[in-house]
C-alpha cells in the first residue's frame, strides 16, 4: 500500500525521461512515428496516432528545457517537506 | 506598518469571506451562486457597524469616536485604510491566476437539499431519468439549483471522511498509527491524481470535443469515495459479508452513474438523445466512457479491501 505522491512523481518523471530519451533517427523514424512523418491533411480526424506523435514532439521540446530543471530535486535527493510519503 | 493603519475595526472591510450559502424558498437568482447575507457593505469607520458585519461589540464605539476625533490620526487612518484596501485588491487581482478562484466557488455553491439528493443518487441512480445539466445563458447553473451538476463539496467531504473512517477500521484492528493516515491520504491522492492524468491523456488522443474541465474530472472522480464509505463502515459493523455486499451494490451504482453522467458530456452529439451509437469514432468515445467507468469499482475495491478484515 506504498503508492504515495511521490512514487507518483518519481514514476512521471521516469516516464517524461523515457519519452525525452527517444532516439529521432534510429527508433521513430523506424516505426513511422518521425516529427516529419506525422503532419496529413487538414481533416478533421487527426486519428490517435499523428496526436500520439503530437504529444511525443511536444513532451521532447519541453522536456529539453524546463523538464530538466525539475528533475534535478530527485536526482540530487533533495527533501522536500511535504505529505509524499515514506521515501521522502 | 503604521500602528494607527493596524486599528482593525477603522478599514471598511467588506464581509464576502464570510458568506454562507443559505437557501431561500424561491431562488433569487441563479447567477448568484450565493446568497449574499452582508447587510452593510463599506461603510465608513466609527458609528455605524452591520450586524453581521465584523462581530466587534458596540463597547469599542466610543473610545473609537475619541480617537478619531484627532485630525492626524484621521489622517493615517485613512492612509492605513487604503493602503490595506489596495493590498487586498492586488491579492484578489494575482491569486485568480494561480488558483481559480472564481471557478471553485461555482463547485461549492450547494446547500443541504443538493447534498441529500445528490448522495440518494450516487447511492440508486436507477430511477432518475434527466441528467441533462441545465445551462443559464451558456453557463452551467450552480449546483444548488440543479442536481446533475458536478460539486466538490461532497468529494472533498467524501475524502475526509474515508480517512477518517480508515483510521478507525485500522485501529479497530490494532494496526492504528498517525502516519499511516497520511499514508492512507497520500495513497487516495496519488490515484485520484494518475486517474484524472490518464483520463485527460486519453481525452486528448480520442480527440474529444467537450466541454469536461479537469475540476469536473476531479468532481466526478471523487464521487467513489462515498461509496467506500459506505463499504467499509458496513463492514466494521457486520464483517466481510456486510461489507462486500454495500460495496458490490455501490460499485454498481458508480458505474451507472458514471456512465450516465459522462455519456453526456463525452458522447454529447450523437447518445445523448438515445441514437445507439454507430461508426468508428463514436465506438472507441463509448469505450472510453466504459474504461472510465470500469475503473471507479477497481479503485473502489483496491482502496479499501485491506481495511477490512
Amino acid at each position: 500500500m506504498a503508492f504515495t505522491l511521490y512514487s507518483l512523481l518519481q514514476a512521471a518523471l521516469l516516464c517524461v525521461n523515457a519519452i525525452a530519451v527517444l532516439h529521432e533517427e534510429r527508433f521513430l523514424k523506424n516505426i513511422g512515428w518521425g516529427t516529419d512523418q506525422g503532419i496529413g491533411g487538414f481533416g478533421e480526424e487527426p486519428g490517435i496516432k499523428s496526436q500520439l506523435m503530437n504529444l511525443i514532439r511536444s513532451v521532447r521540446t519541453v522536456m529539453r528545457g524546463i523538464g530538466c530543471l525539475l528533475a534535478v530535486p530527485q536526482l540530487e535527493g533533495w527533501k522536500i517537506p511535504g505529505p509524499w510519503g515514506p521515501c521522502n | 506598518m503604521h500602528p494607527g493603519g493596524l486599528v482593525a475595526a477603522g478599514t471598511p472591510r467588506q464581509p464576502s469571506k464570510r458568506r454562507t450559502p443559505v437557501s431561500q424558498p424561491g431562488m433569487a437568482d441563479p447567477h448568484q451562486l450565493f446568497d449574499d447575507t452582508s447587510s452593510t457593505q463599506s461603510r465608513g469607520y466609527g458609528a455605524q457597524r452591520g450586524p453581521s458585519s465584523l462581530g466587534y461589540p458596540a463597547a469599542s464605539a466610543s473610545p473609537q469616536a475619541a480617537f478619531l476625533a484627532d485630525p492626524v490620526s484621521n489622517m493615517a487612518m485613512a492612509y492605513g485604510s487604503s493602503l490595506a484596501a489596495q493590498g487586498k485588491e492586488l491579492v484578489d487581482k494575482n491569486i485568480d491566476r494561480f488558483i481559480p478562484v472564481t471557478k471553485l466557488k461555482y463547485y461549492f455553491a450547494v446547500d443541504t437539499m443538493y447534498v441529500g439528493k445528490k448522495l440518494g443518487l450516487l447511492f440508486f441512480p436507477y430511477l432518475h431519468q434527466d441528467w441533462e445539466v441545465q445551462y443559464q445563458q451558456d453557463t452551467p447553473v450552480a449546483p444548488r439549483f440543479d442536481v446533475n451538476a458536478p460539486d466538490l463539496y461532497i468529494p472533498a467531504m467524501a475524502f475526509i471522511t474515508y480517512i477518517l473512517v480508515a483510521g478507525l477500521a485500522l485501529g479497530t484492528q490494532d494496526r492504528f498509527s498517525p502516519d499511516l493516515l497520511g499514508l492512507q491520504a497520500s495513497s487516495a491522492l496519488a490515484w485520484l491524481t494518475l486517474e484524472v492524468l490518464a483520463i485527460l491523456l486519453s481525452l486528448y488522443l480520442v480527440t474529444v470535443n467537450t466541454d469536461l474541465t479537469t475540476i469536473d474530472l476531479v468532481a466526478f472522480l471523487g464521487y467513489k469515495y462515498v461509496g467506500m464509505i459506505g463499504g467499509v463502515l458496513m463492514g466494521l459493523l457486520f464483517g466481510k459479508i456486510g461489507y462486500y455486499l454495500v460495496l458490490g451494490w455501490c460499485c454498481v451504482s458508480i458505474f451507472v452513474f458514471m456512465i450516465r453522467t459522462l455519456r453526456l458530456k463525452i458522447l454529447a452529439d450523437a447518445a445523448a438523445e438515445g441514437i445507439p451509437v454507430r461508426g468508428a469514432r463514436n465506438q472507441l468515445r463509448m469505450y472510453l466512457t466504459m474504461a472510465v467507468a470500469a475503473a471507479q469499482p477497481l479503485l473502489m475495491y483496491w482502496l479499501t479491501f485491506h481495511l477490512v478484515r
